[in-house]
């Protein structure tokens, strides 16, 4: 894996973020023969897909078809990858970008680390586990989830508390408690910006309470819980460990909302949870689960069907929106709601054990801030041309996946090779136009 | 058999509401206003089901709504409502209509549409009511006395001749929305029992009276700038202070029209006078966080302001003032010019008052306390010997 950049280093591409649009875009290019370059903020590629337990609508387990990008990606030739790099921002000086990176120290020298996890082992502090969404604990120095690429340790300044355990056990004397973060400049003909996304928190919609109760998570969360190498191996409520019986899933929850300033639909969350509540009544089969929302919006290929499945399955559909979630005793959830196809009783209080609130999906970068590149008033990148959906309004540089709007994994992947079709097109075309003058 | 929807009602209504972006056209029928409504009870789909009906043309059924009116625009439904459709706003505004379809008139649907009818029947009220009182008027120094410059016993006469009038106005009214009521919940099947209307009644007024539901609006609203209100300022002790201080001042001066001879000077204890001068004292705290409250526009029920949301208020402020003012005016050696004009003024504005009445948003004085009586009628509990009987 290569994962040198020196200043001379002048890419064809540089792909910003490295989760599976960044690394279907990357592979395309690559197997062009095309040199890239893969930007990563996180210390792992794989993006948000990698912590997912499977995908809809096929049920696929999601790290069996992400690892093996990762790892095609990290072992091609013509991939370098920088983990725990942040894009500061990018200027366009004649036809030629200049993307400002910051490396951020790891405090591992990553060219002695074997990923051999006595460090790890050894740490004695722990804090929460950002890849398990908060559920477990992960030590302050370690590999960041059990399949990440690199497989390297990463240290956490933050949670550290210095005592050089983890230097004295380290066989290779890898660890650098003086690294200091590392700026450098690539020169690149052609950028995509593959960025992705962020959820809103739990906590946007004051009236459903989140900030009381463990019991009301978000949908990574539930992933993480239903993952078979989840924090828990099972799937348990975070307040006490109870294996709860009646479970709510809460649309809308975060986005199509302009109470909350969110009005776009997120595209994926109809799907995902009817998925998520597919997944759980095979984990809990005897729970009750719920899911209440304002229209099953199931457009693509299979979706249909994949929605009449989990009717037939015996999961409840509830069409009306959760107005408000009170914590009740036993840290149990209360759901006012209007169950507005019920013309006898409609106004109804719901208890259930767990609720997952359905978040919406935000911009993970905002481009604009320090590059070129436009975006459009819902923070998403901005793409102006209809027929060239993965163009941006800064010419050289394209955009894949959810940083230009919400959409799911199978949309993500078709629009990051159209993003790869668009950047060699450009390449070859600035190229020869160069050659003939 | 087709069947065609149509769409003017909302039109209609819209017409109504404070401000052209009122837009209930939005509204996607999800629940949520219903759900978060904390007045909302079992019977559901309020106010969901007020939006629905106005979108699909159930006029009969809108205006034989008694629930339209158990709403007190507590705001909450409007905070939450994903698509920013103002469900708190379309209430106000479809309160405002069905005060317009109840009056058989039609000053009221020319007072409520526009700020030009607004002003065109208070005026016409104004001008009727200043040549009646100029028709009468006693010309003479700044030492006249309140009472010989307008004749008591002609302000009386015109008095009990305008509440006869506004009374059988307001008779037509209720009993319109009482009839409305009536047909739809029998075509709907729902047993009213006649024996049990007393006891509705008597717990409207009571609810009317002590603010019970007003209260509850506040204390379960989940609005939490609204909750950490001192006491002194929330909404319903706001409404309570302005109607309590008008019915103390409506009290005194019944009283005074009974047993007070005509333009006789009173001490300043007199036991009605202190009622009135407390009662306008209390109205016009409320009336100031009213005013206030709608200056600001920031929270429900005053986040949007139509100009006959403005007006009630500042009616009822102005003639709360010069009343105060002629009470001094009285104890005063001389009243002076500026004594005879306000007088003027206040007794003018006062029979105005009287006279929009069934007309304006004062109205819901009538309608509300009805509706919460129809709404207690109709779920009391239905006589079950009288239905067993009929069964046999």
């Amino acid at each position: 894996m290569n994962t040198h950049v020196s200043s001379d280093f002048t890419p064809d591409a540089v792909i910003i973020g490295g989760g599976i649009a960044g690394l279907q875009s990357a592979l395309d290019l690559a197997d062009q023969d095309l040199q890239v370059l893969l930007v990563e903020r996180q210390s792992s590629i794989g993006g948000h897909m990698i912590a997912l337990s499977k995908v809809y609508p096929t049920l696929d387990c999601a790290s069996c078809i992400t690892t093996p990008k990762m790892s095609a990606a990290a072992h091609h030739p013509n991939i370098t990858i920088l983990t725990n790099t942040e894009v500061e921002g990018l200027d366009t000086r004649d036809g030629v970008h200049h993307v400002r990176l910051l490396q951020k120290p790891t405090y591992v020298n990553f060219d002695k680390c074997i990923g051999c996890r006595l460090c790890e082992y050894a740490c004695d502090t722990e804090y929460p586990d950002p890849f398990e969404e908060g559920l477990g604990a992960v030590r302050a120095i370690a590999v960041p989830f059990t399949n990440a690429i690199p497989q390297k340790a990463v240290l956490n300044a933050e949670a550290c508390g210095t005592c050089g355990t983890c230097a004295r056990v380290c066989p290779t004397e890898a660890i650098e408690y003086d690294q200091q973060p590392r700026r450098l400049t690539v020169r690149t003909d052609a950028v995509v910006v593959a960025s992705g996304f962020n959820l809103n928190a739990v906590t946007v919609k004051p009236q459903y309470n989140a900030h009381r109760s463990h019991n009301i998570i978000s949908p990574l969360m539930l992933e993480r819980l239903l993952a078979p190498h989840g924090p828990y191996g099972r799937v348990l409520r975070p307040s006490d460990g109870k294996m709860p019986s009646s479970i709510a899933f809460v649309q809308c929850a975060g986005s199509r909302d302009e109470s909350i300033g969110v009005s776009y639909c997120s595209r994926v969350c109809c799907m995902y949870a009817i998925k998520q509540a597919m997944l759980l009544s095979g984990a809990l089969p005897l729970a009750d689960i719920t899911l209440y929302y304002m229209d099953i919006r199931a457009f693509g290929k299979g979706y249909e069907q994949f929605f009449q499945n989990a009717k037939a399955m015996g999961i409840n559909f509830v069409r009306g929106k959760v107005a408000r979630i009170d914590p009740v005793e036993d840290g149990d959830l209360s759901l006012h709601v209007e169950t507005t196809e019920d013309a006898e009783d409609p106004l109804q209080e719901r208890r259930h054990d767990m609720v997952v609130l359905a978040q919406g999906m935000i911009p993970g970068w905002q481009p604009a801030d320090s590059t070129p590149v436009a975006c459009a008033s819902d923070g998403f990148v901005a793409t102006p041309a209809l027929t060239a959906p993965t163009a941006t309004t800064a010419p050289g540089i394209f955009v894949a996946g959810t940083a230009a709007g919400p959409k799911d994994i199978v949309d993500t992947i078709a629009e990051a090779g159209a993003a790869a079709m668009q950047v060699s097109q450009y390449l070859y075309q600035k190229r020869s136009s160069v050659l003939v003058a | 058999m087709a069947r065609v929807v149509n769409t003017s009602l909302l039109q209609k209504i819209k017409k109504h509401g404070a401000g052209s972006s009122l837009d209930v056209s939005a509204c996607f029928q999800c629940g949520n206003c219903t759900a978060v409504c904390p007045l909302a009870e079992d019977s559901g789909g309020f106010p969901r089901r007020m939006i629905r009906m106005a979108q699909v043309d159930m006029e009969q059924e809108l205006l034989a709504s008694e629930e339209l009116w158990r709403c007190y625009a507590c705001g909450e439904c409007t905070q939450t409502c994903p698509r920013q459709a103002d469900p708190a706003a379309f209430m106000a505004a479809a309160r405002s209509y069905a005060i317009s379809r109840y009056d058989f008139t039609g000053l009221a649907a020319l007072a409520n549409r526009s700020i030009v009818g607004n002003l065109l029947v208070f005026a016409m009220f104004s001008a009727v009511f200043s040549a009646l009182l100029l028709s009468r008027m006693h010309t003479g120094g700044p030492d006249l006395p309140l009472f010989h410059f307008l004749p008591g016993e002609w302000i009386h006469s015109i008095g009990v001749a305008l509440f006869a009038v506004v009374g059988l106005s307001a008779f037509f009214g209720v009993a319109s929305m009482t009839w409305r009521f009536w047909q739809q919940r029998r075509s709907e099947g729902v047993a009213l029992n006649l024996g049990a209307l007393p006891a509705a009644i008597y717990s409207a007024a009571a609810d009317a009276l002590l603010h019970r539901r007003f209260q509850q609006c506040a204390a379960e609203s989940g609005a939490d700038a609204r909750a950490a209100q001192p006491w002194y300022q929330q909404p319903w002790l706001i409404h309570a202070s302005v109607m309590g201080g008008f019915l103390a001042m409506l009290v005194a001066t019944t009283l005074d029209f009974l047993f007070k001879p005509i333009g006789s000077v009173v001490p300043p204890w007199y036991p009605t006078r202190i009622l009135g001068a407390a009662g306008g004292l209390v109205c016009l705290y409320g009336l100031t966080f009213v005013l206030l409250r709608r200056k600001q526009g920031k929270e429900h029920p005053y986040q949007r302001s139509s100009f006959a949301d403005w007006f009630f208020p500042v009616l009822l402020t102005v003639t709360v003032l010069t009343g105060l003012f002629c009470e001094v005016v009285v104890y005063l050696p001389s009243p002076t010019a500026l004594g005879h004009i306000v007088f003027f003024a206040h007794v003018v504005l006062a029979m105005d008052l009287v006279a929009l009445l069934p007309l304006t948003k004062f109205a819901h004085v009538l309608y509300r306390t009805l509706a919460l009586a129809l709404f207690a009628w109709r779920h009391a509990p239905a006589k079950v010997a009288a239905s067993v009987h009929a069964e046999a």
